[in-house]
């Protein structure tokens, strides 16, 4: 994959493997009501198995994006598709049963006055039985590795853990994807690992599909496998992390900064006067490319 | 002061959560039924009697088991503040107009008002029936963990004011914890100090509007997570409930025979017997 840069005047976007399709928004726009867009002319896919990252700063239209993916926004034009449904057309009723959103503030999404019943929410919407809820929050809540706090008032949870309760809640549905706004925000570094690990589990073990959206590139860095960089309310390019990071005017372009590690490789590449031969993208291919120049 | 706290005489949700949560005393292992049915029967007993002595008595004994249980008994007196200004501003006026012995005359003006002893008596026993119901209650809440507490309010109220309670509790921690950021950040900047009346009324306009303007923001977005997540319009509470133990049965079935006698042998008079 090499890095495509998308043309806003193209009437359509590109056409994408369809076999692997989960979800497709093509040529979709989104005026709030107040006249604001949120997102215009927005080309994007996911495909089975992968984990994408939406990367762009504050108010380029992420989250807008991710509202429309599960049916909570629908496009004022063009059209968005997921799992071959058009929610556009009307279908989107059942739309949260195969697209799991993990909101930015945990606060917003815990709303139930326990840990137990805010993660048997989704699974009773399903129309499961209150035994087979039961036992669905628990697994997910093993699952995050937030099991002990099950009978726990969502009131008295970290944020750390509120964030863990909040994709219990989402992983209980077993969703085919899961999208997740800025997952690591205001958490602390362990609560991020947890975060990130779980995020990496998800593709590997339950074969979910993820959409993260953050502005934080060492992240997007170290587990998307692939970048879409977003500005005014559109995708503009995107590929391989080590394609998109290691083209720092692409990344200026975005109004973001390089991920750390690809900073201090291009960094120490120019002070030693030697040109970047590879593309370190995880902490452990920094160290052998230092190790190796 | 816990971070949701705005006012020492406001009961504070926070602390009176955590001690539910907390299941610190034999209290705390009662079923919640037992203890709602006790609600309901001290109710029932100070709506029945009239009797100074019997709602003394009740009062103590309430207060004497919100004690054993450990509950925070200074913080409770700083709560009666609010039951007592309302239960004065009620009855405050007609504690003036019973008859019987006059006890202290005031002439504002072209008019005579006489205190009697019955309109002592009258403030007295209903301010005991106010703080009997605030110290049960409160012993209630602060003896019942809330995950119980919802369950028995999905089963016991109709649809939709199960809805309204078991969305609103979890809603009202936010907003109150909001407040009390809104307050702190007022008085970090030196907001918050008694200038004037018309200063500190604008500052407490401004904080109203402020939490009603991000509340309401932060309930569509609430609802908007909820929608994510296949909401509805109906959500189930899922927890069991403990059952009533034999010996909570019996409890509640002598403080029935203690209601009845007092109802049929003690007279229901204003006075103390």
């Amino acid at each position: 994959m090499t890095i495509i840069r998308r043309d806003p005047q193209a009437p359509h976007c590109p056409p994408v493997d369809k076999k692997r399709e989960l979800i497709h928004v093509d040529c979709a726009s989104h005026t709030y009501p107040d006249g604001s867009v949120g997102i215009h002319d927005m080309c994007f896919y996911v495909l089975k198995d992968e984990i994408v990252a939406l990367c762009g700063p504050n108010g380029s239209g992420k989250s807008t994006l991710l509202e429309h993916l599960n049916g909570l926004l629908t496009p004022s034009k063009g059209d968005v598709w997921v799992n071959g449904r058009s929610i556009t057309h009307g279908e989107r009723a059942d739309l949260w049963k195969d697209v799991g959103v993990v909101f930015q503030r945990s606060d917003d999404q815990l709303f139930a006055p326990t840990v137990l019943d805010d993660v048997m929410f989704g699974p009773l919407n399903l129309g499961m039985s209150h035994a087979d809820a039961k036992a669905a929050a628990m697994s997910a809540l093993e699952g995050v590795g937030a099991a002990d706090l099950v009978l726990k008032l969502p009131n008295y949870l970290s944020g750390g853990q509120k964030r863990l309760v909040s994709i219990a809640g989402v992983l209980a549905m077993k969703p085919k994807i899961m999208v997740l706004d800025e997952p690591t925000s205001d958490l602390d570094p362990l609560h991020s690992e947890r975060v990130e690990a779980l995020i990496l589990r998800f593709k590997r073990d339950y074969g979910i599909s993820v959409v993260i959206a953050t502005h934080d590139l060492d992240l997007a860095a170290r587990i998307a496998d692939r970048v879409c960089l977003v500005k005014n309310g559109s995708v503009f390019a995107e590929g391989k992390p080590d394609e998109v990071f290691y083209n720092p005017l692409l990344i200026d372009e975005a109004g973001l900064t390089l991920p750390q590690t690809v900073r201090i490789y291009l960094e120490y590449c120019k002070a030693q006067g030697i040109e970047p031969e590879q593309r370190p993208i995880h902490r452990h291919e920094l160290i052998s490319a230092l190790q190796s120049s | 002061m816990s971070s949701t706290m705005i006012s020492s005489h406001i009961p504070d949700l926070d602390l009176i959560t955590s001690y539910a949560q907390r299941e610190g005393t034999f209290f705390s292992r009662v079923s919640p039924w037992t203890k709602f049915t006790g609600l309901l029967l001290v109710i029932l007993l100070i709506t029945l009697t009239r009797n100074l002595l019997i709602c003394g008595l009740l009062y103590l004994i309430i207060l004497g088991i919100y004690t054993f249980a450990g509950l925070p008994v200074k913080k409770l007196f700083a709560w009666y503040t609010l039951p007592v200004i309302f239960v004065i501003s009620l009855v405050g006026i007609m504690a003036w107009t019973e008859p019987g012995t006059p006890l202290f005359l005031w002439n504002p003006g072209p008019f005579t008002l006489t205190l009697t002893d019955n309109g002592v008596i009258l403030i007295i026993t209903l301010l005991l029936k106010a703080l009997i119901s605030v110290t049960y209650s409160l012993f209630f809440l602060m003896t019942t963990r809330y995950q119980h507490f919802s369950a028995m309010i999905y089963r016991i109220f109709p649809t939709p004011l199960d809805q309204i309670f078991l969305l609103a509790y979890r809603f009202l921690f936010l907003t109150l914890s909001m407040t009390g950021a809104i307050f702190k950040a007022v008085r970090s900047r030196g907001g918050g100090i008694i200038h004037s009346i018309r200063v500190q009324g604008r500052i407490f306009a401004e904080v109203f509007a402020l939490v009603f303007i991000r509340s309401f923001d932060r309930a569509e977005r609430v609802h908007l997570a909820m929608i994510a997540r296949g909401y509805s319009g109906k959500y189930e509470a899922g927890t069991e409930i403990p059952k009533p133990s034999l010996s909570g049965f019996f409890v509640m079935g002598a403080f029935i025979c203690v209601i009845v006698f007092i109802v049929m042998r003690v007279p229901n008079t204003g006075g103390f017997f």
